[in-house]
């Protein structure tokens, strides 16, 4: 919320706005590149508490939006809603979540002078600087969507996160709005422990269960006393309807009935993006009626679930980074019924730099189907044999293709792709931007 | 012969210990048989698992664990279990233990945070974390095999010097006692990063830091392990089909040319 900014820091932080401004002026005249972390971080360097200066300022509130997977999607969807409640939004929509990126997409509304005009704003936070910018931030709500595995190489392991994420939430104002992922055992038992106001989303329905607890699954142990949880059923990954049969410890209540509420895009996942959007923007004030339109309308980000047209053929990106986030993308692949499917497998900053993590991930579920999959990528071998593996009878009439250069690949897959069908591509990150450059620039075509 | 003879592959701990696609060995161990016809079963070891289940496997699998699950399994692991798990390495069962496993057959591993946690102590070795605040070590990871008789079978098997490529990805350091090394580092940082040393090799138990999965791109790593468990469990000399493992030596050539490793390429199999 608005406060008073006392005059030296108004005059530091308007020289810090002014560089970044210039900084972001330079950088897209020249072209090179979005400018959506540079200026954030030549700022910070000229006033290291600008992030705390912007956030302050932002008249009605911080949402701040945590989790593994669907925090660009969910972020964008509830951007939507309040927009078209007809508030003014900032929004690090690039996906930038580290912190000079917030503080980027924050000066995006600063006049020259270091003020700030927006009613809300959106941040989507990295799991691992989260505990960093809750102080300077002081969001009113904390959406917490999930913890799955996700790029160890940087982060450790996913107990450690929580427990950090706890320690960091204790002591905001108690009047904080937290809504932690019910479904999520591990947020569940963080949100049954916090003093401030929580709300839990969740899902209650039985008929989406899997039939099986899928391999890649990181918490299935007790959060408050190591026993293993028994699962009514299991919607992805760890996230189901669990009890401890040891201490007691069980799903948190649910603030929002799932059933009630249609879905963005296709994916179970959607349906907890969804969910957890409109619970916050309900808190907000946003009516019913506005809700459910966006949700009618939403088009989806940058490569989640994007869909294009190229050489008169349907293309879908789904952004796969991460075992939980495949199989998703597998089963949505599968029940679109497409034959021909890309995997772009990256190993850069962006996508982790340790590719085992494919090996967790039931590609046996893509490869039994036969069709053909269409392989390339920095670890384009790496993803080859994970498929080879996969394969149990050499003879279902699988087509493996392996290429190289991603170029050749794109084109390959397409004309492998029928008229009257889509092709799936399931890429990492750097790999999905390299893709949507190929296919948006017409660099084969 | 060949299509008379049945494997089974213990996995220990699947859902605990698997954490940076460890599965991956399992997988690669079952698919290497099945492509050849023998008939093979992954028996998944974990806390309903009994001390008769353990004497039945052929082979050995453990992978990584975070902290939490590595206590869990500690707990587990006792009794009449951990004897016969004992049983097995000491009499040569052949097995692949991955980051968090071997920490749990050697002497103790201590968490960053946390309790020491005591292990069955079969290998001679002991690994501590030096605090939530250290590096951890990450990243590709080559080692040229030096525990004298593995290297002498590998060798002799494949032909030229093995070497095995895989990914660290580990916050704790281990330090030998007497137990021979698995390799020297080419690449990366291996137990400690300080002694040039990776893994362990004891019986035929092989410990390793290197996920990757490890066997899937060092097939003769898979090979060796399997001819080991046959010859075994058959006592008799065991002679395996070659597969076409193309995709495996292009995964290799790849990473080598990318860490600008100079290494000889492993030739055909015999």
């Amino acid at each position: 919320m608005s406060k008073t900014i006392q005059l030296i820091d108004r005059l530091r932080l308007g020289l810090a706005v002014l560089t970044a401004k210039t900084v972001t002026f330079i950088v897209r005249s020249l072209r090179l590149g979005a400018a959506s972390v540079l200026p954030g971080e030549i700022a910070r360097r000229i006033h290291p508490q600008l992030l705390h200066l912007l956030s302050c300022q932002v008249k009605q509130g911080i949402i701040l939006i945590a989790g593994t997977n669907g925090k660009t999607t969910t972020s964008l969807l509830l951007c939507t809603m309040l927009e078209r409640q007809g508030w003014r939004v900032a929004h690090n929509a690039t996906g930038a979540n580290l912190e000079n990126g917030l503080i980027t997409a924050l000066l995006e509304n600063t006049n020259p002078i270091g003020q700030l005009n927006a009613d809300y704003a959106i941040l989507e936070v990295d799991e691992n600087v989260v505990p960093k910018v809750l102080q300077p931030i002081q969001p009113r709500i904390i959406l917490c969507l999930n913890l799955f595995r996700d790029q160890l190489d940087r982060y450790g392991e996913v107990d450690t996160i929580s427990q950090r994420w706890a320690k960091a939430i204790a002591p905001l104002p108690l009047e904080t709005i937290v809504i932690p992922n019910a479904d999520d055992p591990t947020l569940s038992s963080m949100g049954q422990q916090l003093r401030q106001r929580v709300l839990f989303f969740g899902l209650r329905e039985p008929k989406q269960y899997l039939d099986e607890i899928p391999h890649a699954v990181d918490s299935i142990y007790c959060p408050s006393c190591g026993h293993s949880l028994e699962y009514q059923g299991v919607y992805l990954s760890h996230l189901g309807d669990f009890h401890c049969p040891s201490c007691g410890f069980h799903k948190g209540q649910l603030a929002i009935d799932s059933r009630e509420w249609p879905q963005i895009l296709i994916g179970l996942y959607n349906k907890y993006n969804t969910l957890a959007a409109v619970l916050a923007a309900q808190q907000l004030g946003v009516d019913d009626v506005t809700i459910r339109d966006t949700i009618a309308n939403f088009q989806a980000a940058f490569g989640r679930a994007e869909e294009l047209e190229v050489k008169g053929k349907h293309v879908r990106i789904l952004l796969s980074k991460n075992p939980v986030g495949m199989n998703e993308t597998i089963r949505a692949v599968n029940q679109a019924g497409g034959q021909t499917t890309l995997l772009v497998l990256n190993d850069r900053i962006p996508d982790g730099t340790d590719v085992s993590w494919i090996w967790d991930v039931d590609t046996e579920k893509l490869v039994e189907r036969g069709g053909t999959l269409v392989v390339s990528g920095d670890r384009v071998y790496d993803m080859a044999l994970r498929l080879r593996y996969s394969q149990q009878d050499d003879n279902n009439g699988l087509q493996l293709i392996v290429k190289e250069d991603l170029q050749a690949a794109i084109a390959t897959a397409l004309e492998h792709t029928p008229a009257n069908e889509t092709l799936h591509i399931l890429p990492t990150y750097s790999a999905m931007l390299e893709v949507r450059e190929v296919l948006t620039g017409r660099k084969i075509l | 012969m060949n299509h008379k003879m049945e494997l089974t592959i213990g996995w220990l701990y699947p859902t605990l210990m698997s954490t940076y696609g460890d599965r991956g060995n399992a997988i690669c161990l079952k698919r290497r048989c099945e492509w050849r016809g023998y008939t093979v079963t992954v028996m998944p070891l974990d806390q309903n698992a009994t001390a008769v289940d353990l004497r039945q496997v052929d082979l050995l699998v453990g992978g990584g664990a975070q902290d939490r699950q590595q206590e869990i399994v500690m707990r587990d692991l006792r009794g009449a279990k951990a004897e016969a798990l004992r049983e097995k390495i000491d009499n040569g069962t052949p097995g692949v233990f991955t980051c968090g496993a071997p920490q749990l057959l050697a002497h103790y591993y201590e968490p960053a945070l946390g309790q020491r946690i005591e292990g069955l102590g079969l290998f001679d070795f002991v690994s501590v974390h030096p605090g939530p605040n250290a590096r951890r070590c990450i990243g590709n990871l080559v080692i040229e095999v030096t525990a004298t008789r593995l290297a002498q079978e590998l060798t002799a098997m494949i032909g030229s010097t093995p070497y095995v490529i895989g990914f660290e990805n580990h916050g704790g350091r281990t330090k030998l006692g007497q137990v021979e090394p698995l390799g020297r580092v080419v690449q990366g940082l291996g137990n400690n990063g300080e002694d040039g040393t990776e893994g362990a090799f004891y019986q035929n138990a092989i410990a390793t830091y290197s996920h990757g999965p490890v066997l899937p791109k060092n097939p003769f790593l898979a090979d060796w392990l399997l001819q080991t468990a046959l010859q075994q469990k058959y006592q008799e000399p065991i002679l395996l089909a070659p597969l076409d493992d193309t995709l495996a030596t292009q995964a290799r050539e790849a990473m080598f040319k990318r860490l600008r490793v100079s290494v000889p390429i492993v030739a055909k199999q015999r």
